[in-house]
């Protein structure tokens, strides 16, 4: 015999004050990383360097190469909305940034970045040939 | 102080409709009979769970419980699919302080509690959630699998020589009654199965199993007392790597791995892997994973981790068996159970216990590697009798 538990759900409220200027760049077509004048750089963005100084905020721009890929076809809940997604990983300088891609993109290609919502209303990355 | 293995058990692996408790008393109780030990003689007990997606949110106490261990910890540990094994390291770093003679580690995970979609949801966060699952859908499957592509693109690895993992795990577990499946393949039936997270299909993933294991330990002193004919830990190896994926240096291998490997090697002075163990168990959550694990523990070159299954090496007879009990793949990955099977499927080994899974024994050596999330954390140890 099974018996069901009560229902659970699970939505979380969370602070991204400190890395505010991304959040709001991605709105307005801008990708930033964070830079640390003891040579550091991240991706994601932080302010916090782990050096201990604050870090300073820097578009990310021109082209990127691919590093690796998947489409995703068993798709987590929270994704019911999508059709297969393809995830891309591409490397930018010296960071290396996740996104989405429209276009069959693969290892080894060049491609750039632009921001826009997807199908679920949210702000994030994609990437395009060339 | 030597700390060894005294005791241990494992419960069968699949969809278990039996509670968290029962199923971690399965294995509790056959590792204490294993040991001829009765609950009073432990004095630690470690209970390794990741959770979620079983109705007990908080289970070590509940655990602790079901199984006679009230007032003897617990400690409750989580390492993602590497818990089975920090379990195990807590457990002997407190015989290794002194702090007690005889520890109990237990491994337990439901995972078939909630539907596939939530399971895919909570594996997806064995990362980083704000910056990855939570924009792009990040899946642990869909984490191998970007490993994967960037494997076939710079090597030539192929999805025929990932199939040939799963074809050897299957094969393997059929002849574990511990095992999830129990039901041979062969290649065609890997690469036409259903994709899951390009270029990984249903057969390059491990099943969503439950299960629970549990191994004793016990001080060289101890063991000396009442005659034991151990497993000793001869060397531990650890690392891990960032939260994020974006932040890792290339995706052709796991940089815990090599890391914990080394480690462990050093301490036990092992210069060449194929000439010092018999056998090896390596963490096959997926098939690309197993692939990379040659490479990343030294059984073959980077990049040749494709032609080391291809050539048969990691069967019996091979180099090097390679989870001549199943693997994850074949006998199932319910998470915290995992690392401690990994050691049960040893110890069985090294004890000349595998019945038709036996090796031939030259060295009585063995590893095990262990790894949460996708390198989030790794373990290695090494086993000797
Ligand atoms: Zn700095």
């Amino acid at each position: 015999m099974i018996i069901e538990s009560r229902e659970l759900r699970l939505k979380h409220r969370i602070p991204v004050v400190k890395t505010e200027k991304f959040w709001k760049g991605l709105e307005g077509g801008r990708v930033y990383k964070t830079i640390c004048k003891c040579g550091r750089s991240y991706y994601p963005p932080r302010a916090d360097c782990i050096c201990g100084n604050q870090t300073e905020w820097v578009e990310i721009t021109g082209k990127g190469v691919v590093e690796c890929f998947t489409v995703v076809y068993s798709m987590p809940s929270g994704y019911e909305w999508s059709k297969p997604y393809r995830i891309v990983v591409a490397r930018f300088g010296d960071v290396r940034v996740m996104g989405w891609s429209e276009e069959d993109v693969f290892v080894g290609d060049e491609v750039s970045l632009y921001t826009a919502k997807d199908g679920s209303g949210i702000w994030k990355i994609w990437f395009r040939k060339g | 102080m030597k700390v060894g293995i005294v005791g241990v058990g494992c419960s069968k692996f699949g969809q278990r409709d039996v509670t968290i408790q029962e199923l971690a008393f399965e294995a509790v109780s056959e590792a204490l009979k294993d040991a001829n030990l009765s609950q009073e003689d432990v004095e630690l007990s470690v209970v390794g769970c990741v959770g979620t997606r079983g109705y007990e949110l908080m289970p070590a106490v509940v655990v602790n419980e079901y199984c006679g261990f009230a007032g003897k910890g617990p400690l409750r540990v989580e390492a993602a699919c590497a818990t089975g094994s920090a379990a195990i390291y807590s457990a002997y770093s407190s015989i290794k302080a002194g702090i007690v003679d005889i520890a109990i580690a237990i491994g337990v995970e439901k995972m078939t509690e909630v539907d596939t979609a939530t399971s895919a949801a909570i594996g997806g966060r064995a990362g980083n959630y704000l910056w990855e699952h939570h924009f792009y859908g990040t899946t642990f499957p869909a984490y191998y699998a970007m490993h994967a592509t960037a494997h076939m693109a710079r090597f030539g690895t192929t999805e025929k020589q990932m199939a040939m993992v799963a074809v050897k795990a299957h094969r393997n577990a059929m002849k574990n009654s511990k095992a999830h499946f129990q039901k041979e393949i062969v290649v065609e039936d890997v690469l036409n199965s259903r994709i899951i997270a390009y270029p990984l299909k249903l057969y390059d993933c491990s099943p969503i199993s439950d299960g629970a294991s549990a191994a004793i330990l016990a001080s060289e002193k101890m063991i000396t007392e009442h005659g034991w004919d151990p497993i000793w830990i001869e060397s531990i190896g650890f690392s891990s790597d960032t939260s994020n994926m974006t932040m890792r240096e290339d995706f052709v291998g796991l940089k815990a791995t090599k890391l914990a490997a080394e480690m462990a090697y050093k301490r036990a002075k092992i210069e060449d892997p194929l000439k010092s163990f018999d056998f090896a168990t390596v963490h096959d959550c997926f098939t690309i994973a197993e692939i990379m694990a040659y490479e990343d523990l030294g059984f073959c070159r980077k990049g040749e981790g494709g032609k080391f299954i291809e050539n048969g090496e990691s069967d019996f007879g091979g180099k090097i068996p390679v989870n001549t009990f199943g693997g994850l793949k074949g006998k199932g990955h319910p998470l915290a159970a995992t690392g401690i099977a990994m050691v049960y499927e040893v110890t069985k080994q090294l004890r000349e216990e595998a019945g038709k899974l036996q090796v031939d024994l030259k060295h009585y050596k063995a590893l095990t590697h262990n790894v949460g999330g996708t390198g989030h954390f790794c373990w290695v140890f090494i086993f000797g009798r």
